[in-house]
């Protein structure tokens, strides 16, 4: 937990106070907005999504200004926690993310004098232009944030045991609960369930809860090498790069073997890694990002939550509280 | 590190969203929308986790040539028939054939193009 802790402060320090080039909306939204808004994290209305800010439109740009700069009690930190942004860059940002839902011109218009309060007789016109949508927002799952958990047990007791952590039977839902598919198209109920295909598998904590690493090694699963030729075997290389991290945080091992089981050469170098070690920048924060380690893991491969598995080399002279369970099982 | 309210916050969330959040896809599902809804089909949705059961990242990554970033694939069902991208396996040979329109145009309306499934990084990766 302290570990997560950790890598979330870490993410949170992405965004220093760096100089900005003023009134760029849309570098201030990419610095320090992109995080929770592109994805829904934690409940934020998400860039583009019109049913996530139809409601929120209707209410008017000086609103949603007092909102970004101030923040709100439900999980908007003020100035989306940069508190180095100009009051500017934040209304620009705001400005951006409205543009995103069709607002465009409505939100130019606050933009063009900042200073100037909206007139009343545009807040509806924003609303107008973004009808809450008819169709079904996944993102609204998320927005459910405030509650997940209950959601989860069914229950609505806000002092539910695991408030968070989803119960077994809510993992891996089939295709026609699982939010994203459409119930109501035939196809969808003759696709495979996650927890058909993946249960017997060994087991991992996050991701699609299946370590795809032991499953390969152990023979569990047979993924071909070429598409038409099942024989054809994988070119594996056998060498580690050890990347020293600075502080108490275990030395990242990264390996070529299980990475090369899978991949090409060519997926990584040289376009994400130099090939050179040390050559090439990481940070948790680019990873976060979806940089370097990050375009894979988090989004197919493991994902970030799993710390051990990369961070597996004990330092020297740590005390036993840094010895790792070993990364391999 | 400074302890300010606002920080604090910001980590409480991140520490969230780290968290698993309710059903939004299996992990590593992908949805492809850039046409599909606009012309009046259901988005598709890619599982990634049924495919590399199957096969190696490499075969799609690499030889197949997707470019390994949502949404940068332009898909048409043209090319689909022709035997490019899903069709080059989607052929009625590897694997059945593109006339099953549903099992991959089975998507909820107003999708985005984009990873889901509870992802922790930011997509689409760039580099
Ligand atoms: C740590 C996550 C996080 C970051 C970073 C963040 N937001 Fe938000 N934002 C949220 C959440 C959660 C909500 C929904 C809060 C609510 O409903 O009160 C939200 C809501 C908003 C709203 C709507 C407020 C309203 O009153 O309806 C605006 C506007 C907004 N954010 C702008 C921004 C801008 C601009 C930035 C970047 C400078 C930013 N946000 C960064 C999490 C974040
Ligand atoms: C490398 C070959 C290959 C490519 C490329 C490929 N598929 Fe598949 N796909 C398969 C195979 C093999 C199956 C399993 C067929 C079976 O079960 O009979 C499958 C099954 C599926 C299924 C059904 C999953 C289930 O639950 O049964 C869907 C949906 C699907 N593919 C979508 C796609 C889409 C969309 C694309 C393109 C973006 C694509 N596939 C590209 C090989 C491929
Ligand atoms: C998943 C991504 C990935 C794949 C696939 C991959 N590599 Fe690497 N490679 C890395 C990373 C990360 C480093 C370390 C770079 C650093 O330390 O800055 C590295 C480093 C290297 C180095 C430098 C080693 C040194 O000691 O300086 C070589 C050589 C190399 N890779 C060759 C290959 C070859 C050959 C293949 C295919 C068989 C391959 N890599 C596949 C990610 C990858
Ligand atoms: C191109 C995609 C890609 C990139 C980039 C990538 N990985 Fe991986 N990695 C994978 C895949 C796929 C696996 C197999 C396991 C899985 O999918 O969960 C894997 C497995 C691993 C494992 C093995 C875990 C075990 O159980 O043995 C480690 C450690 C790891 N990655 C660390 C890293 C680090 C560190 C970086 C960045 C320097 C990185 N990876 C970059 C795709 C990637
Ligand atoms: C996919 C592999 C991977 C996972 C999972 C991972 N890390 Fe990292 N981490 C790295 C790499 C690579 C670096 C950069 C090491 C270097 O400086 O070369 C790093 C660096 C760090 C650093 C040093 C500061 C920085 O940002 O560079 C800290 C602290 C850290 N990680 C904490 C964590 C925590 C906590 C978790 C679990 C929530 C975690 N990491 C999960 C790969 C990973
Ligand atoms: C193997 C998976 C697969 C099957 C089967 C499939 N499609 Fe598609 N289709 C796709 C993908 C991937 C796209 C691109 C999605 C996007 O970006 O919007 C697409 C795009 C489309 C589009 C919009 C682009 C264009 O070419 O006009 C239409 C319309 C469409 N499909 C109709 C159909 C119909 C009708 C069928 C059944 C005859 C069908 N599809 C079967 C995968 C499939
Ligand atoms: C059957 C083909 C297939 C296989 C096998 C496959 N992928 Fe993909 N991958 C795709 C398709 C299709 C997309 C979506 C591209 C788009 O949206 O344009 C994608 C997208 C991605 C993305 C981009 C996600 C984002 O948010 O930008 C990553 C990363 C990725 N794949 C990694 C992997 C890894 C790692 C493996 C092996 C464990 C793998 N893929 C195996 C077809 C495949």
């Amino acid at each position: 937990m302290r570990a997560i802790l950790l890598a979330a402060a870490i993410v949170s320090m992405a965004f220093p106070a760096s100089a900005q080039d003023k009134g760029a909306g849309k570098s201030t939204y990419d610095k320090t907005c992109a995080l929770c808004h592109a994805t829904g994290l934690a409940g934020a209305p998400k860039f583009g999504n019109k049913a996530d800010w139809a409601p929120r439109l209707k209410v008017g740009a000086a609103k949603l200004y007092a909102s970004a700069l101030k923040g709100t009690a439900n999980g908007m930190p003020g100035k989306g926690g940069n508190l180095t942004l100009s009051d500017g860059d934040v209304k620009a940002a705001v400005d951006y993310l409205v543009a995103s839902v069709g607002g465009a011109k409505s939100a130019a218009t606050p933009v063009a004098a900042a200073a100037a309060k909206p007139s009343p007789a545009e807040a509806p016109k924003v609303a107008s232009a973004a009808p809450v949508a008819v169709v079904a927002a996944p993102v609204a799952l998320r927005a459910a944030a405030a509650a997940p958990g209950a959601a989860a047990t069914g229950a609505a007791d806000p002092n539910a045991f695991n408030r968070l952590l989803a119960a077994p039977g809510k993992r891996n839902a089939p295709p026609a609960e699982d939010g994203i598919h459409d119930p109501a198209n035939p196809g969808t109920h003759a696709l495979q369930p996650p927890l058909t295909a993946l249960g017997g598998m060994p087991a991992l904590a996050a991701g699609n809860r299946v370590n795809w690493v032991s499953s390969l090694e152990g023979g569990r699963i047979t993924p071909r090498w070429d598409r038409d030729d099942a024989g054809a075997a994988a070119v594996v290389m056998d060498l580690n790069i050890v990347r020293e991290v600075k502080g108490s945080m275990p030395d990242v091992v990264y390996p070529h073997k299980q990475h090369t089981e899978w991949l090409d050469c060519s997926n990584c170098h040289p376009q994400i890694f130099i090939p050179q070690k040390g050559a090439n920048q990481i940070s948790m924060a680019s990873i976060m990002l979806g940089q370097k380690c990050g375009v894979c893991h988090g989004k197919v491969a493991f994902p970030v939550s799993e710390c051990r598995l990369c961070h597996s080399k004990k330092k020297e002279g740590a005390g036993p509280a840094a010895a790792v369970a070993g990364a391999r099982k | 590190m400074r302890a300010n309210r606002s920080r604090a916050a910001l980590v409480a969330l991140a520490l969230a969203a780290l968290l698993p959040g309710p059903a939004t896809g299996e992990y590593g599902d992908v949805v492809l929308n850039r046409r599909s809804e606009a012309e009046g089909v259901r988005p598709v949705v890619f599982p990634h986790w049924f495919h590399r059961i199957r096969f190696r990242c490499k075969v799609c990554h690499s030889e197949l040539g997707f470019r390994m970033r949502a949404g940068s694939n332009v898909v048409t069902m043209k090319e689909i028939a022709d035997g490019k991208f899903c069709g080059m396996c989607h052929n009625g040979q590897v694997a059945w054939a593109a006339d099953r329109c549903d099992l991959c145009h089975s998507g909820r309306a107003g999708l985005r193009s984009g990873i889901q499934g509870g992802h922790e990084t930011l997509g689409p990766g760039h580099w």
